[in-house]
């Protein structure tokens, strides 16, 4: 009897343990379900790790309304059954906030987030018509589509021909699977429309072999190469360029190119190489500045300090500060706590926003979820990048178009 | 004194060819699907929804590859993209308006004709062989998925699923959707159970054996090959399909990449060919310990107060869940399904064996 007496008092101990832990303040918790272990493994760790220093900044500043903010990172693995696991552990614990960053698992948890009313934010990966905020109430891709994208590629590409893309030719290089095809219908909408001459370059996944592709490009000579590729294909891409005699400066790449692959084709090399973007590369930004300041000056930065001088990583802070600014507008509005409502609402009152000149302005409404789709593009000059263009969302209507045609399909 | 036996001794045929020649076994079945039938109701929804569905789901489909694989001793490498040609074609029909039930017949069926179309061609060479030109399907079908939007649905070829409907009745409930799961590997399990004794099954076993012994023996190889291929494509089918309904919701040409076909083919191997419960562990480990081991990595990391790099987290469980493959393989290389047959077989007469040791 008293061994019992004593097990269950040592079992009450325990619980009271657990449950009184669970009852300290209730942080704003972000649920981010990365890949940190296979496919994605390009840009996840340095965005998880600006999600952190983020958290922790914020924290530092006393928090949200006075509240501690909170991303619970999980691996899952690139894996769609997992991606369903991480979030509907995390949904039952209360998070209604969630990040993907891959394709798959954003594409698998879409359904789940719309039924159950939960936040889905999907920068820059998954459906990219998403942004239509009249079908996919919850579903939040704020940043720019691979359409808007190219769209905006295709005005800077206009506005380096003096305004008339007559007899211009320009190549779209793509990996031949949905992400790389994504643009290819708004390129031949734009280039019926502008009077350039689109040729098509697909690349076999992943991109290893790209010596055929690039012989094609010298034969036709085109002016301009976009490039939709991602990781190591464009240190193959480069070489095979080098190989070909094609000028650098010809490379318009979609926004997944970082320092790693700069480090890889040779900083001197890769001069000229451009790419598109929707926040600004580099260190000279000041919310940077401010983690530097106060988190790894003082050694209380969340990883290595090489993974911060990365465009990988202004973007994570570019996502997270949307994320954070939006919770901080649902706290002000309707007070604490913020629940999924009031967040969608904060969401949507983004207005301008820009987390001090770290991105383009993005103002998210209950229409447009991307909140705008600006980009610019960027030069690489040896040293660091250098914008070509302002901020700019260009085409909007053939985009819209395209959203629409395509959003109208999933209710069907 | 587990068992109650002495031992297994047949008198007659008919004891003979009893699916459960051991009533415990037959008992441990039985209770086993009293507890899945209790499930919703004793298992909390995380765990039904997020595991024991797509546990089951994998398993129907596991048991298929094992038809071929395992049963026929085929080499697939092209199975989830036979699982896909099921899975699109009962979407396609749902969204046209058949009712869920003849949907998933057709998607069956769809995939039957398939996959036997492929095996056709295939069976004209063995071995490695065949499990090449297996793998060559399963890229023919990433491409058709990749680049033909009439199959694949619009943006980023995700085709969305209609509500499932099955007898007149709307399926929305996670006990409702763990049912029909439940249902349907409950149904591929008994299939299964029973192929061990019908002709059709030795049948198969003689041409894994070896084919042309089996040609001797009047058993047309090819016809039986052919008829394996198109049985277990068909299970691929509807499971696919099922597994789209019922969990993801939507189909992607992701769920059923080449990662996938070698993922179930491990299940499989894993779980030992020609097992049936093997089939059911070998999904769960391949399947659920990954899921398994990072949360318990994560929340040994959390209660020791380690501050370990996200990147190292998700690590370890990798790392952790290879080294447990290559141990249940060195322990038992004929996978979890004989792992489970030794213990079992060790405790039959026990104790009374042990004097004899």
């Amino acid at each position: 009897m008293n061994r019992v007496n004593k097990l269950l008092a040592g079992l009450t101990t325990v619980g009271s343990l657990v449950f009184g832990a669970a009852s300290m303040a209730e942080p704003f918790k972000i649920g981010v379900c990365y890949d940190l272990s296979k496919a994605y493994t390009f840009a996840t760790p340095q965005v998880a790790q600006a999600a952190q220093d983020l958290a922790k900044l914020v924290n530092m500043r006393g928090g949200i309304g006075g509240e501690p903010v909170e991303v619970i990172v999980r691996d899952h693995g690139n894996e769609p059954q997992r991606g369903i696991e991480c979030y509907s552990k995390l949904s039952r614990e209360g998070v209604f906030v969630f990040d993907t960053l891959s394709t798959p698992v954003s594409l698998a948890v879409l359904p789940r987030a719309m039924e159950d009313q939960r936040i889905l934010m999907q920068s820059l990966v998954g459906r990219g018509d998403a942004v239509d905020g009249t079908v996919f109430d919850w579903v939040y891709p704020v940043g720019p589509t691979y359409w808007g994208q190219a769209a905006n590629n295709i005005a800077y590409i206009k506005q380096v021909h003096g305004g008339d893309l007559s007899g211009v030719k320009v190549g779209f290089m793509y990996f031949d699977y949905p992400f790389g095809q994504e643009p290819i219908e708004i390129l031949k909408t734009l280039s019926e429309k502008e009077g350039f001459e689109l040729l098509l370059y697909p690349v076999p996944l992943p991109g290893s072999d790209q010596a055929g592709v690039w012989s094609k490009v010298r034969r036709d000579n085109p002016d301009h190469v976009i490039v939709w590729m991602l990781g190591g294909a464009h240190t193959v891409a480069s070489k095979e360029m080098a190989r070909n005699r094609i000028p650098m400066d010809k490379y318009i790449s979609v926004n997944w190119l970082n320092e790693v692959d700069i480090a890889n084709i040779g900083t001197e090399t890769a001069k000229g190489i451009k790419r598109g973007t929707n926040v600004v590369g580099g260190q000279d930004v000041a919310l940077y500045q401010e983690i530097m300041a106060e988190l790894y000056d003082k050694g209380e930065g969340t990883g290595p300090i090489e993974k911060t001088q990365d465009v990988f990583y202004n973007t994570g802070l570019a996502m997270y500060s949307i994320m954070f600014e939006a919770a901080r507008i649902a706290a002000e509005r309707e007070g604490l706590p913020i629940t999924a409502e009031s967040y969608k609402a904060g969401l949507e009152s983004l207005e301008g926003y820009d987390a001090n000149g770290l991105m383009a302005p993005i103002t998210v409404t209950a229409e447009d979820h991307g909140g705008g789709g600006k980009t610019r593009i960027e030069m690489w000059d040896g040293k660091a990048w250098v914008p070509q263009t302002d901020w700019i969302s260009e085409y909007t209507d053939v985009v819209w178009d395209v959203v629409k045609d395509s959003s109208s399909k999933y209710q069907q | 004194m587990f068992y109650r036996l002495s031992g297994v001794h047949h008198a007659n045929y008919v004891s003979d060819s009893r699916i459960f020649k051991v009533p415990a076994d037959r008992n441990l079945a039985a209770f086993m699907f009293l507890i899945g039938i209790a499930a919703p109701f004793i298992i909390p929804s995380l765990y039904l929804n997020s595991y024991m569905l797509p546990w089951l789901i994998w398993t129907s489909a596991a048991l298929g590859l094992n038809l071929v694989t395992g049963w026929a001793g085929q080499l697939h490498l092209g199975y989830a993209a036979v699982m896909a040609v099921g899975a699109y074609s009962s979407i396609h029909a749902a969204r046209f308006g058949v009712p869920w039930e003849f949907a998933l017949l057709v998607g069956g069926l769809t995939s039957s004709v398939i996959g036997s179309l492929f095996a056709f061609a295939a069976l004209r060479v063995k071995g490695l062989y065949l499990a090449l030109t297996t793998l060559a399907m399963q890229f023919a079908m990433d491409w058709v998925l990749t680049h033909s939007p009439a199959i694949s649905g619009g943006s980023h070829a995700s085709l969305q699923s209609p509500t499932l409907a099955l007898l007149g009745q709307e399926i929305t409930t996670d006990t409702g959707f763990y049912y029909v799961a439940f249902g349907w590997c409950v149904l591929v399990t008994i299939f299964m159970l029973n192929l061990k004794r019908t002709g059709l099954g030795r049948a198969l076993v003689a041409v894994r054996e070896k084919d042309f012994a089996a040609a001797i023996l009047g058993v047309n190889s090819f016809y039986y090959k052919i008829l394996a291929f198109a049985t277990s494509s068909f299970i691929a089918g509807v499971s696919g399909a099922l597994l789209v309904a019922t969990f993801f919701f939507l189909a992607a040409p992701e769920q059923f990449s080449v990662a996938v076909s070698i993922q179930v083919l491990a299940m499989v191997i894993v779980g030992g060919l020609g097992s049936i419960i093997g089939s059911y562990l070998g999904v769960a480990l391949i399947l659920l310990v990954p899921g398994i081991v990072n949360g318990f990595v994560v929340s040994l990391s959390d209660w020791l107060g380690m501050q370990i790099n996200v990147e190292t987290l998700a690590h370890i469980p990798n790392a952790v869940y290879g080294a447990l493959i290559v141990i249940i393989l060195l322990i038992e290389p004929l996978g979890l399904g004989k792992l489970y047959g030794n213990i079992r077989d060790y405790l039959m007469v026990w104790p009374f064996d042990q004097f004899k040791k």
